[in-house]
């Protein structure tokens, strides 16, 4: 029994943190946001440090419908490690109003446990309940945006109705397995699958269920939320949508690719299709953005084209380097959210004409903007440089290199609307009515441990690699 | 003396460069901004040291044992055969030791600056720590990514210091370099994965028999690639418009030394691992750069700006390396290697002088200027000589290099070669007219009161000037030291 709960010690803790921010949250008196903000930021530092020590268990819980191994642990940790960034940045938490932030908080823990469940999840009602489970706490959160008006509304309104759509299509698609496989663990799935991948039940049954996952990882065709989403929401809660969120969808979206056992050409090829489109969307579309957090949403879209690049391999190469780039990508776009927060007044969308003198008002920001943003780009010395470079790995040892050059090419195409960013931080004077922007010492910490993860992972990448190595050999 | 070239093959001299430009990059970083004579201070004496260092390493390089000396390798990354891997042989000293003189002379030359001299310097040392650290690399991860952190911040180097037409300029030079990068780096992944042996290192993945399609598709991968920095026709349309934009001292690292980056990866990373596909490709490689030869020669007659001029003249210059390297012989490669040392230093020279000549009469503009050498003598004589070197004249480091390249291309490719030589009479033609239009005739009385250069902004052009005459009376210093790593490079390409 006591070593069933170490098994699902991550998930327990922070479901007595949500109980605990329950009970502030229907508490009586006035709201005291910076109780609040102590609460939740010692919380989740404490949820971290569970995590990293659960690392390395392993085990199977609730029927073999839930597998704890290498996989999903490391998975929990880059969760939580999410989670308490992106708690840290909340201390002055403008975008919502101080009498919700308990609300704030607790369901950013639900959608943590939600997601956690998600990257453990080897059965499909598990894996369907706990994408909800995690959807319904974002549904909740995107509303509630102070001054938003009717932007956040909107976002809220269109995330709500395409998560429904996308969650009822993926039950569908999971209908259709179950029939052609006769049961619902992906053990089991995995194990008679590749013989009946040519049945074209068996094809329609796994693409729709990947389309609700594609829809949380933002690819194209099941991208249109993610500019309104990323631009009404608050910031904080982007940002977590932005990294965490997106990394449960890598790590599911692996085990479910997985399944498939590399025996179909039709899939494969599908696969490819969604993340060349993806790319070059992506790319294209973002040069015309103006407001940084609707950029940052494009970029995600073809971020997404290039992590299914390595999805679609099948190989341990092409997870681990996915696993990798989960991990630097958490990283980078909270770099770029870091500053945003930093950055905009009250909690407002920053335009990226806003971020203009940025090396004279806050140089270290501006610093970890040039850092971030060329992460993204995927320039050394930054994580995400050796990311897609261990991508690369997988794609062209499975012999596409035709698409490695593609990928290449949207690499530079990017790269001219990440300069625009560099550009007005760095080139252009501050503006008139600006001022110098006082970074305190906990966030100018933060800023200096965000750059040196940044470099770390780009420059020394045998640790997390090895261990990412490890967790791909797991996935099945 | 002996002794002392001993003790000095013991040090490792060339993670020394490289802990030198980190060393004065953060220095520059937590000065503070309001010194900027402490920060050039600390910039001339880094950067002179980074020189002092690399002649050490001319000087104790062991010309008989030939071979890879210096060398620094241990394993970096385990899982993926990265390694951590320094060395020099003759291909790559005189490149390093042409970064050390352009970074030094360049130091030196904006040495009046005083817009945001903080971070001009900090980024002018991460844009040589790049470039150091590409020459210096035996490990294609390594290489790659010093080749990308030299490629990046010429953009804000160009962008905030430059002049006509920084931002386009700044723009175009740096998507189309990374471009060229974006063709790179699937190169390089192809080899690691091909040669089965999952290591970057260069020396092992040499001796791995790649097979003729791989060679094949690798070497033009890397052709197209590093040959967009090289300045290879059709895709050096960047060069010139960068040249005009950047500011002095920037010119002077892009042109010397920068576009030398992509003709030593087109050999380094192409002929060295792909020693098919360089036979292989070749020919293409030939019409290609007699075409960038000529064409940058009648391009460059028709320009007015004088940094044009130099930026044409470029061109065709690096048309010169690539035909060098296309002969695939021992003279061709060593007249290419030298034409990359001689050319970087001429041409770093004559935008020094050029921005000497803008920072005191605002004006690039050559109808605009005229008999400059009767208000300015002295600086008037550093241009003319660079000029003359450009166009060959013999005593002159550039004539040895062109001579090399053209006997061996006429050998190899009559016609090309004999295209290349009528390319470098254009040259020779409006090298001179723009000599006698800028500095001889009317002296224009605009500028006649304005000063000549002084010892002390005088002294790195001097530097450069007598580099030129140096290895123009003894070439056999620089090319005794080429030919020992030639040799071998092109036995292998003909053994195979």
């Amino acid at each position: 029994m006591l070593s069933q709960v170490r098994l699902f010690l991550p998930e327990l803790y922070f479901l007595f943190m949500g109980l605990v921010l329950f009970a502030v949250s229907v508490g009586r008196g006035a709201p005291n946001p910076r109780r609040t903000y102590h609460t939740a930021f010692v919380l989740s530092a404490i949820g971290l440090i569970v995590s990293l020590g659960s690392l390395f268990v392993e085990g199977e819980l609730f029927f073999q419908a839930y597998r704890v191994d290498l996989f999903s642990q490391i998975f929990k940790v880059f969760l939580s490690l999410g989670m308490f960034l992106v708690v840290t940045i909340c201390s002055r938490l403008d975008g919502v109003e101080e009498r919700y932030h308990p609300e704030f908080f607790l369901f950013l823990t639900t959608c943590t446990i939600g997601m956690m469940l998600l990257v453990s999840s080897v059965e499909l009602i598990t894996l369907f309940v706990a994408l909800e489970l995690s959807s319904y706490s974002l549904y909740i959160l995107l509303p509630l945006r102070r001054g938003g008006g009717e932007r956040s509304a909107e976002a809220g309104v269109k995330y709500f109705f395409m998560g429904a759509v996308a969650s009822a299509v993926m039950l569908f698609g999971m209908s259709y397995l179950y029939g052609v496989c006769h049961t619902t663990h992906l053990v089991d799935i995995f194990k008679r699958l590749p013989d009946a991948v040519f049945m074209p039940g068996a094809i329609i049954g796994l693409v729709l269920t990947l389309a609700g996952l594609f829809f949380k990882l933002a690819v194209v065709p099941f991208q249109s939320w993610a500019p309104d989403v990323y631009e009404g929401g608050s910031n904080q809660l982007v940002a977590y949508i932005a990294s965490a969120s997106k990394v449960a969808a890598m790590a599911i979206l692996i085990r479910l690719t997985a399944l498939t056992g590399a025996n179909s050409a039709y899939f494969m090829n599908l696969l490819i299709i969604l993340s060349l489109i993806g790319m070059t969307f992506g790319n294209l579309v973002a040069i015309k953005q103006r407001d940084f957090k609707r950029m940052l949403a494009y970029s995600s879209i073809a971020h997404a084209g290039y992590v299914l690049m390595g999805i679609l391999t099948m190989s341990d190469a092409g997870y681990s380097s996915v696993i990798y780039y989960g991990l630097v990508y958490l990283v980078l776009n909270f770099a770029c959210f870091l500053v945003i927060v930093l950055v905009s007044e009250k909690g407002d969308n920053v335009s990226i004409d806003q971020f203009a003198g940025l090396y004279k008002r806050a140089p270290l920001l501006a610093a970890t903007l040039l850092l971030g943003v060329f992460g993204l780009a995927g320039l050394p010395p930054t994580g995400g440089f050796t990311g897609k470079f261990l991508i690369f790995i997988a794609v062209i040892q499975k012999g596409y290199l035709w698409l490695a050059i593609v990928a290449m090419i949207n690499v530079t195409i990017s790269l001219y609307y990440y300069i625009g960013v560099v550009k007005a931080a760095y080139l252009l004077p501050p503006a008139p009515d600006s001022v110098d922007i006082p970074v305190s010492t906990p966030m100018r910490f933060l800023n200096y441990l965000i750059i040196a993860m940044i470099i770390w992972l780009g420059v020394y990448p045998e640790i997390v690699y090895d261990l990412a190595s490890l967790a791909a050999k797991a996935v099945l | 003396m002996a002794e002392f070239l001993e003790i000095i093959r013991q040090l490792p001299l060339l993670s020394s460069i490289l802990f030198l430009t980190v060393l004065g990059l953060l220095i520059i970083i937590l000065l503070p901004e309001e010194r900027p004579e402490t920060i050039k201070v600390v910039s001339a004496v880094i950067s002179g040291a980074i020189l002092i260092v690399c002649i050490l390493l001319y000087m104790g390089y062991d010309q008989g044992r030939g071979g890879l000396q210096f060398v620094e390798r241990s394993i970096w990354v385990k899982s993926l055969g990265i390694y951590y891997f320094n060395a020099v042989d003759g291909i790559n000293l005189p490149m390093l030791l042409l970064t050390g003189i352009v970074l030094f002379t360049g130091v030196l030359t904006m040495w009046q600056l005083e817009k945001r001299v903080k971070e001009y310097f900090a980024f002018t040392f991460l844009l040589v720590l790049g470039v150091f650290g590409v020459f210096m690399a035996f490990d294609l991860f390594f290489l790659f990514v010093y080749y990308d952190i030299a490629l990046f911040p010429m953009y804000p180097l160009i962008a905030i210091w430059g002049s006509t037409r920084k931002e386009y300029g700044a723009m175009k030079l740096t998507l189309y370099l990374l471009a060229g990068s974006a063709l790179i780096l699937p190169g390089i992944v192809l080899l690691f994965i091909k040669s089965g042996l999952w290591t970057f290192d260069m020396i092992a993945l040499s001796q791995a028999h790649f097979s003729p399609v791989v060679q094949s598709i690798g070497f033009l991968l890397f052709l197209f690639g590093f040959g967009v920095l090289a300045g290879l026709w059709p895709f050096h349309t960047w060069s010139p418009v960068g040249h005009v934009a950047a500011p002095t001292a920037v010119s002077m690292i892009h042109a010397g030394v920068l576009m030398k980056l992509g003709a030593y990866g087109v050999l380094r990373v192409g002929g060295f691992l792909c020693p098919e596909g360089w036979a292989q490709w070749s020919e293409l490689m030939a019409v290609l750069a007699t075409v960038g030869v000529v064409y940058g020669a009648f391009v460059g007659l028709a320009q007015t700006d004088l940094k044009y001029v130099i930026g044409y003249s470029s061109v065709s210059h690096m048309g010169l390396v690539s035909l060098g390297l296309s002969t695939v012989t021992v003279s061709g490669v060593n007249g290419a290697v030298f034409q990359m040392f001689a050319h970087g230093i001429m041409t770093a020279l004559l935008f020094s002088s050029v921005g000497y000549i803008y920072d005191k009469t605002h004006t690039k503009m050559i109808p605009e200027l005229g008999g400059m050498s009767r208000n300015m003598p002295y600086i008037s004589g550093f241009f003319i000589l660079a000029a003359l070197a450009g166009v060959g004249v013999p005593c002159l480091a550039s004539f040895w290099a062109e001579l090399l390249v053209f006997i061996s291309a006429v050998q190899t490719y009559p016609v090309r070669g004999i295209l290349a030589i009528c390319g470098l009479l254009i040259s020779a033609l409006f090298m001179l007219r723009v000599v006698a239009k800028t500095f001889y005739g009317p002296a224009n009385p605009k500028f006649a009161g304005l000063p000549d250069i002084n010892i002390w902004l005088a002294s790195p052009r001097a530097i450069l000037a007598g580099c030129i005459v140096l290895f123009g009376l003894f070439p056999w210093m620089m090319l005794n030291l080429i030919q020992v790593s030639t040799v071998p490079l092109i036995g292998r390409v003909v053994g195979y």
